[in-house]
């Protein structure tokens, strides 16, 4: 990075809106954007009045999440007024198409201004997309983790049902249900489930 | 069509030209011989892409694409639908534009935005078939009805006296819930561009927003009029099908290019559509089933109670006015829904023209016989034994009195006395 660059930068920052319910990932969406050199006007957990604040901030760019119910508010101003935020992330001539795919993909939508150059809009929506791709994978991590943990609750409910009711101890119980999931092809978890769902039958 | 359908010659003739080159299978639904279930199920018929994505926004509306698939009419035709419930407008159009969605319901109104590029994206659309009439509504807050304002002419008077600014909502800006408001308010003499302030708000918000003060009246699909009023937030001021009896709602979208790769697959949604409409259409306790199946959690999700009575025709207006509906919302009405007619496409390029959302007249006719794919629909409504009207045109008389038939756009759209 030369100086001279970062002069550049800092002379065409880009004022930003970020509208995120999710705090901690509008925190690292700031971060990244600062980062880049970019400046964020501001940011809006919740959405009541946003038309008023969109007229008040004049952001030169919005991001949003693309699956945020606030996004028609927005097409509203894109078409009612012309000196207002207009959706980009699908604008074939804004950025290219793979980059649209990610970027909707990862769940992030951008508006910018009618006239600002796409070159200039890139680096944010690429800032963005990191961001969200990130906070998407914490969730996919939290989600399987969980998974993981109400498997092995499952698991261990039916080996606890096998040992009393076939009096075995708990090594053997488990290899009973490893077999039993074998045969079946089934997973571990599965198994456990029906064999809790045959015990609640029976017993 | 109860002599309501309006035939012109030229249409008619086009009409028949076009099924005539169409061959067997739609001559056999404009006889009214349906063909056996399941004629595209086999063969070179085969849909080509067999599990299809369609998108749908929580609304009493989205019944007949839900309803195709839990009843598994999807199957009869060698297709699964899947509904996958959506946030905005915006994001319905995104997805459809960039194919995560294959088709969706969505506002007739917004896929001629999209194909002309209003506010945002442009891109080559398609309309495979309507999937409602009527059963949209605007309510009025209880405020404004303890300042006077019950229906369209006390509305005007207190806008007039100008104490505040008001606000009305509508659901997106292309969309139908802004051309019904726009058409009322204009109606009555209230100029919607320059008399009031209006914004845009999901459907499922409407009511939490009016309560909070945000708007003063909206105007969205049902059930959400309804839940103002047991709400008792507000009341209705007018129905949609007081603007325009039978008028176009919500169609199956999808892309042109969709339909151009997927022929197969997009008739064999029309057909499963069109079993699931006439389905919901054909009894009362159909219309009860489909209420309590839609107001779940993963559907429009709110009471049964407040879906269903609309649903029947029912209604109530929260003035204490109770009256039966008989043009209350319908998914089949033997078909007359479901045609995509020009006319219904071009009046919405008519509207956006009058508001200012189009700079210059469009080619109407060619537009819209870009979009709505006749072809399809007729081949499809075959497949489902669904007679065909007589006219790509239809006639209706307005509120404010005025008629449209499809014959001169150009005319019809610059001949409003309140435009842009």
């Amino acid at each position: 990075m030369s100086v001279a660059l970062d002069l550049n930068m800092s002379a065409t920052k880009l004022k930003i809106l970020v509208i995120d319910e999710s705090r901690q990932r509008a925190g690292e969406i700031c971060a990244g954007l600062a980062l880049a050199g970019h400046q964020v006007l501001a940011v809006l957990a919740n959405t009541d009045d946003l038309a008023g604040q969109v007229a008040q901030i004049r952001p030169d760019v919005i991001l949003i999440d693309t699956e945020s119910p606030s996004r028609d508010t927005l097409e509203h101003l894109a078409t009612m007024e012309r000196d207002m935020p207009r959706p980009v992330v699908i604008f074939a001539q804004a950025s290219d198409p793979a980059t649209i795919r990610r970027a909707i993909g990862a769940g992030v939508a951008a508006y910018v201004v009618d006239g600002l150059e796409p070159g200039r809009l890139e680096p944010v929506i690429d800032v963005a997309i990191a961001r969200f791709e990130s906070h998407q994978a914490l969730k996919q991590e939290l989600a399987e983790a969980t998974q993981k943990l109400s498997d092995r609750k499952l698991i261990d409910r039916a080996k606890g049902l096998l040992m009393k009711t076939r009096g075995l101890d708990e090594e053997a119980a488990y290899a009973a249900l490893r077999r039993l999931a074998m045969d079946r092809g089934q997973p571990l978890s599965a198994a456990a489930k029906d064999v809790i769902a045959v015990a609640k039958l029976l017993l | 069509m109860d002599g309501k359908e309006f035939s012109t010659d030229r249409g008619r003739r086009d009409f028949m030209r076009k099924s005539m080159r169409l061959g067997s299978a739609a001559l056999a639904g404009i006889s009214g011989l349906a063909p056996g279930g399941g004629a595209w199920a086999a063969g070179s018929d085969a849909p080509e892409k067999k599990e299809v994505r369609i998108g749908f926004i929580p609304l009493t509306d989205c019944a007949s694409v839900v309803m195709a698939a839990v009843n598994r009419f999807d199957e009869k035709y060698g297709i699964k639908i899947i509904a996958t419930k959506e946030a905005s407008w915006a994001s319905v159009r995104d997805k459809l534009v960039n194919g995560e969605l294959d088709a969706a319901h969505v506002l007739y109104g917004l896929i001629y935005g999209v194909q002309l590029g209003i506010g945002g994206p442009k891109k080559d659309m398609a309309v495979l078939m309507g999937l409602n009439h009527n059963g949209q509504a605007i309510t009025l807050s209880n405020q404004l009805r303890d300042k006077g304002a019950t229906d369209g002419a006390s509305l005007a008077r207190l806008v007039a006296k100008k104490e505040r600014e008001y606000t009305f909502a509508q659901t997106f800006p292309t969309g139908t819930h802004a051309m019904w408001l726009y058409y009322w308010l204009a109606a009555n003499g209230i100029d919607p561009m320059k008399d009031v302030k209006s914004i845009t708000v999901p459907p499922p918000q409407m009511v939490a927003n009016m309560r909070v003060g945000n708007m003063d009246g909206f105007c969205v699909g049902e059930p959400w009029g309804n839940r103002a009023i047991i709400d008792k937030i507000g009341f209705t001021a007018v129905t949609s099908q007081e603007i325009w009896t039978d008028h176009p709602e919500k169609v199956l979208g999808t892309t042109a290019d969709f339909a151009q790769k997927h022929p197969n697959t997009a008739r064999a949604m029309i057909a499963a559509i069109l079993d699931a409409g006439r389905w919901i259409d054909a009894s009362l306790a159909n219309k009860q089933k489909t209420a309590e199946t839609i107001a779940q959690k993963a559907y429009v999700n709110t009471d049964t109670e407040v879906i269903v009575a609309r649903m029947l025709g029912r209604y109530e207006n929260g003035l204490g006015k109770s009256w039966d509906d008989k043009n209350h919302m319908k998914f089949y009405n033997d078909g007359a829904v479901n045609f995509p007619y020009l006319s219904d496409g071009m009046w919405f390029l008519t509207q956006h023209r009058r508001w200012g959302l189009l700079k210059e007249d469009p080619d109407y006719a060619g537009v819209a016989r870009k979009v709505n794919r006749i072809d399809l629909y007729q081949q499809g409504a075959a497949a489902a034994g669904v007679a065909l009207p007589k006219s790509e045109l239809r006639a209706a008389r307005l509120i404010d009195g005025s008629v449209w038939d499809g014959r001169d756009p150009k005319k019809y759209a610059a001949g409003f006395k309140i435009k842009a």
